[in-house]
């Protein structure tokens, strides 16, 4: 027996390509909506982003596009841009990344679609924002986390930037875009009104930075995490003997302090200040944590990455191995929260893929689509809107 | 006009920043949130610098849009006042370590008991289940175990980790936010609340799907590529001939020919090493050499002129003092100057969506602890034997 999700019955038509609309599209299918991506002849671009590819199709595009039914509309013409706004009527949510003013081109707009469907919920997402002087500039995830200052908290001054591995301005700006249409959705059910959203990558990258703009906008000293990491070296955490791990101490007693030092061979921290209250800013974003790290590592050095989490979750501390990714995969904690699902593709096989985040106990997300290979629902659903299929 | 949350009461018993962020957003949509703090304030984030008049920037950032309250949950008497203000409430979130809120007979049955309607919230760093349930978690060591680490560094080089020690937070906290949505569209309809739960480590997991699908499809782990993109090329930064370098994003096919007409390469358009995604990416190094070669004889402003005259996407590596007076920050909103009530003005994150029917913010800072207290239990026709002398 399955339980309905959250957004059961709500349908989306998704125009988006590339990384951050379809993994806020995905967000939407995966609580419950019936998804409807709409692709140019050629397909969603993220489709060519790799290698590696997994058969015809790139791991990236499948990592982004479960729970969604794939629809070929050519919006170069006419009948295509019709088709497109015949099945806007019949959507709850419509999400485009078109580019500013690119949407009244195609006649696929806010103010068209509305006049149609007034309930419509519509979501823009641009690179930069909707005003200002690089509204009408096209981003990437590199320039986005450039340009919003991403850059300085990584690698070493003097040597070349080094981005976030992660795809984070397109993804958390996915989030947010799902964000903005749930919260226009719950606004409908309450009042009866659609509205148009937008949510921008630099100003996603920018609002999550927040933190820093504050202690950088008028701070008492300049002094703490925040600010110190702009001039710091690189954190690798604390080399073992067989590999890094990361720990802070965060509930020091005297005994516990002790025996750590005892055990680690380390009485020379007792006689040294920046070891004061039981290692507390000797380590993580401690103050001394960077200048006394040749330390703790000379006293690692013979010891092992396991022993020496053990030990310091033994006096009340957190410490975590650094993992790459095949040890992550194989971690039983991974493995207990049921983290990476697997899901049959038409042509790629079984695949892997992280799991919806949010467990909720009452409308569960849910996995129950694979990615779609291009145009995969188009019969399906042009037929179910009695619209002929566009040659 | 009405906010988007209007009347919705979150009861916000978090600490530190990952609950703390998800809340403030609630709030930035309209919710009542009430920050109940033990008394003297939330301790960690109290005592994290940098300060702002003496008061820590984690504290005051993770804080805006809400009402501050202090109760002792360890004493009888503001328990009950909790379950007063619960009884009244729609959303409740934790995010303390695993166990914790039980102990102070606040876990979701008592809670659901109380309120039934109520969207329960218990966010903690690696769930409930499992060799590590309960152990508490924070950015870094997050980042550290989900193998964020070792997709970041230069080119081939150590992975390391993100010094701006929050991005996993706030990615767990846009979530939470996110999952509250979610289930107040489900009571909508339903008429129930329910509980919803979020570990950071699958958050952060989440927020690497690009990445490890990459480790699914090759069983290789990514190595790091400096500033390079993994699946798409060129996407990376050079340097220029001021020696300032340009960040430049090449994800399509179809901008390819105007990115070579920019740098005046036209012969490699149809160069079949390069014509593809999938070609330039097999040939990255080659490309890349080939194409800082080029770049480094001239200087940025050339590049981006041309460039942004071919719809490439490009841009420079700016710092907050440019950010804070960029003409595209203001136009938007991205970052804004707020006055607060104790702190002075400050430059504050902009709100990360716009809602044109129903506009979200504008930001509030939230206050000290225990700061409107008497006025949060004056609303809610709670009387408090303990403080009606104190706090008149």
């Amino acid at each position: 027996m399955s339980s309905a999700g959250s957004l059961d019955g709500f349908r989306v038509l998704d125009f988006t390509q590339g990384l951050c609309g379809p993994f806020c599209t995905m967000q939407l299918g995966d609580g419950g909506a019936e998804v409807i991506k709409v692709e140019p002849p050629a397909g969603d671009f993220a489709r060519r982003m790799g290698p590696p590819f997994i058969g015809d199709e790139s791991a990236v595009f499948l990592s982004l596009n479960r729970n969604k039914k794939s629809v070929v509309i050519d919006l170069e013409s006419s009948s295509g841009r019709e088709t497109a706004a015949r099945l806007a009527r019949e959507a709850d949510v419509v999400v485009e990344d078109f580019g500013p003013s690119a949407a009244t081109t195609l006649g696929l707009d806010y103010a068209q679609l509305r006049a149609e469907n007034p309930k419509l919920i519509y979501c823009s997402i641009t690179p930069f924002g909707e005003e200002g002087p690089l509204r009408h500039l096209p981003g990437s995830e590199l320039v986005v986390q450039a340009m919003a200052e991403y850059t300085t908290s990584l690698g070493r001054i003097g040597d070349p930037p080094v981005r976030v591995g992660a795809d984070i301005a397109s993804l958390n700006t996915g989030t947010f875009a799902a964000q903005a249409i749930l919260a226009a959705l719950f606004h409908r059910l309450r009042s009866g009104e659609g509205q148009r959203v937008a949510v921008s990558e630099f100003g996603a990258l920018l609002h999550m930075r927040g933190i820093m703009w504050s202690s950088l906008s008028d701070p008492d000293d300049w002094y703490g995490f925040h600010l110190d990491h702009y001039i710091k070296p690189p954190d690798y955490g604390y080399q073992t003997k067989n590999g890094s791990f990361y720990f802070i101490l965060r509930r020091g007693n005297s005994e516990d302090w002790d025996r750590l030092v005892m055990e680690l061979g380390m009485e020379e921290a007792l006689a040294d200040s920046r070891f004061d209250d039981y290692g507390r800013a000797a380590t993580s974003i401690g103050r001394y944590a960077t200048e006394v790290k040749p330390i703790w590592e000379k006293a690692f050095a013979n010891r092992t990455r396991e022993e020496l989490v053990d030990l310091v979750k033994s006096i009340g501390g957190d410490a975590v191995p650094i993992m790459e990714y095949p040890e992550l995969l194989a971690h039983p904690q991974v493995a207990a929260l049921e983290v990476v699902a697997e899901i049959d593709h038409p042509t790629a096989g079984r695949l892997k893929t992280v799991r919806p985040v949010a467990r909720l106990s009452d409308t569960p997300n849910s996995i129950r689509l694979a990615p779609p290979t291009l145009g995969q629902h188009t019969d399906e659903i042009l037929r179910a809107a009695g619209l002929a299929q566009d040659g | 006009m009405a906010k988007i949350l209007e009347g919705i009461r979150v009861f916000d018993l978090t600490i530190a920043a990952v609950g703390p962020w998800a809340t403030t957003l609630l709030g930035a949509m309209g919710a009542d949130v009430i920050k109940v703090e033990a008394p003297g304030g939330d301790r960690l984030s109290h005592m994290v610098p940098p300060t702002i008049r003496g008061n820590s920037v984690l504290y005051i950032s993770a804080n805006h849009n809400k009402r501050m309250i202090e109760l002792d949950l360890k004493k009888e008497a503001d328990r009950a006042i909790a379950l007063k203000i619960i009884e009244q409430s729609d959303v409740f979130v934790q995010n303390m370590r695993p166990g914790a809120v039980e102990r102070l007979g606040l876990g979701y049955e008592v809670v659901a008991k109380v309120n039934p309607r109520m969207i329960y919230v218990a966010a903690s760093a690696y769930g409930r289940t499992g060799p590590m349930a309960g152990e508490a978690g924070i950015d870094p060591t997050v980042q550290s175990f989900c193998g964020w680490c070792g997709i970041t560094g230069p080119d081939h080089g150590r992975g390391e980790i993100y010094r701006h020690l929050a991005h996993l937070d706030l990615t767990t906290a846009t979530t939470i936010t996110q999952a509250v949505l979610q289930a107040l569209i489900a009571r909508e309809r339903t008429g129930r609340g329910q509980r919803i739960e979020i570990e950071m480590l699958t958050a952060a997991m989440a927020l690497q799907t690009t990445r490890l699908a990459e480790y699914f499809a090759t069983g290789e782990q990514p190595a790091p590529l400096g500033s390079a993109a993994a699946a798409t090329a060129p996407h990376q930064a050079f340097e220029c001939q001021d020696q300032r370098y340009i960040a430049i994003g090449v994800e399509r096919d179809e901008q390819w020919p105007g990115f070579c007409r920019a740098l005046k390469l036209d012969e490699l358009i149809c160069d079949p090493r390069f014509a593809t995604n999938r070609q330039r990416v097999v040939h990255r190094a080659e490309l890349a050499s080939m194409l800082a070669e080029r770049i480094k004889t001239k200087p940025a402003a050339w590049w981006t002129i041309r460039l942004n005259r071919e719809q490439v996407p490009c841009g420079p590596f700016l710092t907050f003092e440019e950010l804070r007076n960029h003409p595209q920050v203001l136009a938007n909103g991205h970052i804004v100057e707020i006055e607060t009530p104790h702190w002075g003005s400050m430059h504050v994150d902009g709100l990360p969506w716009k809602f044109e029917g129903t506009p979200a913010g504008p930001i509030r800072a939230g206050g000290k602890p225990g700061e409107h207290m008497a006025e949060v239990l004056a609303e809610l026709g709670i009387v408090d034997d303990r403080r009606a002398g104190a706090s008149k």
